[in-house]
């Protein structure tokens, strides 16, 4: 604890990577004027806060503490892969901190640890509702993201298989379905988190999207993602493309590929399509779904392969199931077959408190009782010292 | 059905006879069954002071010749269930009669009985004059002859109580009064003197009564009159019911613990709830995070523990059955409390009666009554 406030207070003269949290910028300038004073007034915050923004360096010392992400980095790297409440929260508090839980350390070791020679390990976060399997998720994405990686975020796999208003005939496979809308919509923010990457890789073959169009051998991806989005119809496809290429690409070791799915059991469940003829649709004959199915194998190297597991989204699955094997199905399973489960269980003690001073500096609990002992014992019994419960009860105090 | 031929008679076998006679008895017990369903309801099923209720019906020799008959009756049935006819109870005759005559009728006081006359002839006075017809009593003219004979009577023992005093007082004895406790007794109400006197009074005279006999009672040397006045006063029964706490009990591994039971509507639910511990909360073998997903519902658990500061320090089982997610909280809730009284000090437990956490909420379901679309709701009104 007095290690990272002395850091605190050294760095403000350093000024450096960007570090755009306004409050610590305040902060720092008063420490400056007044060390004295200021040294015990800091201590209460970095019980639950950490400066250290580089998720790399994160490790059991920052286990419980939150750390900020600056803005500008979250819409780099997290366009679309927050959820919805917390991108709320980061709207209302102006910052985005996220705490360091220890499935994500564990994730990080394993990840540090990783032969980048041998197939990909798929890595399957699962729990209870609400208790941050997807917040966890994000912190992999920045923290790949960080280390130069390229990053495959889908943000929700649920969303390909319902609610979809444009289903077209594949041109390319005429049993296949398309989704225009929805692949338009991930390339958009595809092309946002790797900008870099769409310059420096190339496609291997060429590409005839329709009469006209086409994409020679050895242009950059960018081009081809510019395709997709200036012709909605073949966005299924592009998307497909992009996949194909990148897979072929990692493996020849020039960059790292995190392939990153937010509710997998989708790709394997049941769909609430409809073909016009009023039959049900299978995942496999939505063309996202099946070339998202093949970047799941773990016939390539060169990455690695993190998914969480949802039950919220899911379609026709109890709300009890929470396991791999409940959510998964048969099929599923064994199409991950083998995977490292990592289970993110409820907050700790000292994450719930740290969670619970958080929300007080954010001044965000504005009941008067909520800022007692009772009140945080109430909020422990009440939440079950369940993330998702927690943030919902603290919302209207 | 007897045959008058007498030849037929002698030669008919033991065992017909024998048979016969049973016959002839279950006819006539038949017979009172029948007359008493005519005309006999017990004077708690009428519910209304009969003791006045109009001119008296049954003369005593009446009344005297019904409990023969009863007591005849009682033994035939007791001979005819096999039993001792001088150990035949009252709770025999009713069990026998539910057993010759079952009734599939709902209400108690419909069924077939068989009591004793005093219970079923309303206590009426009896007549109160003679063949002749002059009265009995000397005071029948006023009408209220009872009530007037009483406060004759109880002014005599107030008299008596007042020359004993003079004599002590002649004698030199100051009387020596101790102060009697008055809390615990009240006087006959009003219903109950009606009762005793067997008519009817009117306020006025109730108040009359009761102001002379708190009269008698402070005169100094009521004491030899205590008797009388034991008549007319009674104990009230102790309104709080001292509820013993249950000590704590302990498991195998030396935990203290202690159990609850809850019930609400038609949820029961029964509470174990440990001394050490970090405030979890387990229903029917599921976390209650899973079991109860609605805060409402967990509210209403937290409440008890709250209340008494020991949010998480306690470790809690519970199950429980029937009922809606509300109901089976509030079971669980009152559980929880009754459990927690072994933990804690008779004055918070005292807290906690006053908070209303160990009271039985009585609120059930109302019926629905024919007629009406529910139990309050009324169809809609139609002019025409």
């Amino acid at each position: 604890m007095l290690r990272s406030v002395k850091g605190f207070i050294c760095r403000p003269l350093k000024l450096d990577r960007g570090f755009a949290l306004h409050t610590a910028a305040k902060d720092c300038f008063s420490s400056v004027v007044s060390q004295d004073v200021q040294i015990p007034a800091e201590k209460p915050r970095a019980i639950f806060y950490t400066s250290e923004s580089d998720p790399a360096r994160h490790s059991e010392q920052h286990e419980g503490h939150h750390y900020s992400i600056p803005l500008e980095e979250v819409k780099a790297v997290l366009p679309h892969g927050l959820p919805h409440r917390f991108q709320q929260q980061i709207k209302t508090f102006k910052e985005a901190c996220i705490m360091v839980r220890k499935p994500a350390l564990e994730l990080f070791t394993y990840l540090k640890n990783s032969n980048f020679a041998h197939p990909v390990v798929r890595y399957v976060i699962y729990g209870e509702r609400g208790t941050g399997k997807t917040m966890t998720l994000c912190h992999v994405v920045h923290f790949c993201a960080r280390q130069g990686w390229l990053v495959l975020h889908i943000p929700d796999a649920h969303l390909w298989v319902k609610n979809c208003k444009e289903l077209m005939q594949s041109s390319y496979n005429k049993e296949r379905l398309d989704q225009p809308l929805q692949a338009s919509f991930w390339l958009r923010n595809f092309r946002t988190t790797n900008e870099s990457f769409l310059k420096e890789i190339k496609t291997q073959q060429k590409y005839v999207w329709s009469k006209r169009d086409s994409t020679e051998q050895g242009r950059p991806l960018g081009e081809v993602v510019e395709q997709g989005l200036t012709r909605v119809k073949n966005a299924s496809d592009v998307v497909g493309v992009v996949l194909k290429e990148i897979k072929q690409q990692c493996c020849l070791g020039s960059f790292r590929v995190l392939v990153a799915v937010d509710g997998v059991n989708a790709l394997w469940g049941r769909t609430t399509l409809k073909k016009e003829d009023k039959s049900p649709v299978s995942p496999e004959e939505l063309t996202l779904v099946y070339n998202l199915r093949k970047m799941m194998m773990n016939n390539w190297n060169g990455g690695a392969v993190v998914t969480t597991l949802s039950q919220t989204g899911s379609l026709f699955k109890p709300s009890s199931a929470h396991l791999p094997h409940e959510l998964l199905g048969k099929e599923g399973f064994d199409a991950l077959d083998p995977f490292v489960p990592i289970l993110v269980p409820n907050y700790t003690e000292r994450e719930f408190e740290s969670c619970y001073r958080y929300y007080l500096h954010c001044r965000w609990l504005q009941h008067d009782k909520a800022r007692t002992e009772d009140g945080k014992e109430e909020l422990r019994f009440l939440s079950g010292r369940n993330p998702w419960q927690l943030e919902r009860l603290a919302a209207p105090l | 059905m007897e045959r008058s031929d007498g030849v037929g008679r002698a030669q008919r076998p033991d065992r017909l006879r024998l048979q016969h006679q049973k016959w002839r008895q279950f006819n006539y017990l038949l017979k009172e069954i029948k007359t008493l369903r005519l005309i006999y309801t017990t004077t708690a099923a009428w519910r209304k002071n009969i003791a006045a209720s109009g001119p008296e019906k049954y003369t005593e020799a009446f009344i005297k010749k019904q409990i023969e008959e009863f007591d005849l009756g009682k033994r035939h049935l007791a001979n005819m269930m096999g039993e001792d006819p001088e150990t035949f109870t009252q709770e025999d005759i009713d069990r026998a009669i539910a057993y010759l005559f079952p009734s599939g009728l709902f209400d108690k006081r419909a069924r077939p009985m068989m009591k004793h006359p005093t219970e079923i002839f309303p206590e009426q006075r009896k007549i109160q004059w003679g063949e002749d017809g002059r009265p009995f009593h000397f005071l029948f003219y006023t009408g209220k002859q009872s009530y007037y004979s009483l406060m004759h009577e109880t002014y005599e023992k107030l008299l008596n109580v007042q020359k004993h005093q003079d004599q002590l007082a002649a004698q030199g004895i100051s009387p020596q009064k101790e102060k009697k406790n008055l809390v615990g007794s009240r006087w006959v109400t009003k219903t109950e003197l009606e009762g005793m006197l067997l008519e009817k009074l009117s306020d006025d005279d109730y108040s009359r009564f009761i102001r002379l006999l708190e009269k008698l009672m402070t005169l100094p040397c009521s004491d030899i009159e205590e008797n009388y006045i034991k008549k007319f006063s009674k104990e009230i029964a102790v309104q709080l019911q001292k509820v013993s706490v249950e000590p704590l009990k302990y498991d195998e591994q030396g935990v203290a613990f202690s159990t609850g039971e809850g019930v609400r509507k038609t949820s029961r639910a029964t509470a174990v709830v440990y001394g050490s511990g970090t405030g979890k909360i387990t229903v029917n073998g599921i976390d209650v995070l899973h079991y109860f997903p609605v805060l409402q519902d967990r509210e209403q658990l937290l409440f008890p523990f709250q209340f008494l500061d020991r949010i998480g320090k306690h470790d809690t089982t519970c199950t429980v059955s029937g009922g809606g997610r509300s109901s089976q909280a509030g079971a669980i809730r009152l559980a929880t409390a009754k459990a927690l009284r072994s933990f804690v000090t008779e004055k918070e437990v005292e807290f906690m009666r006053q908070a209303g956490l160990l009271t039985v909420d009585p609120r059930v379901r109302e019926r629905k009554k024919p007629g009406q679309e529910g139990a309050r709701r009324k169809f809609t009104w139609k002019k025409r």
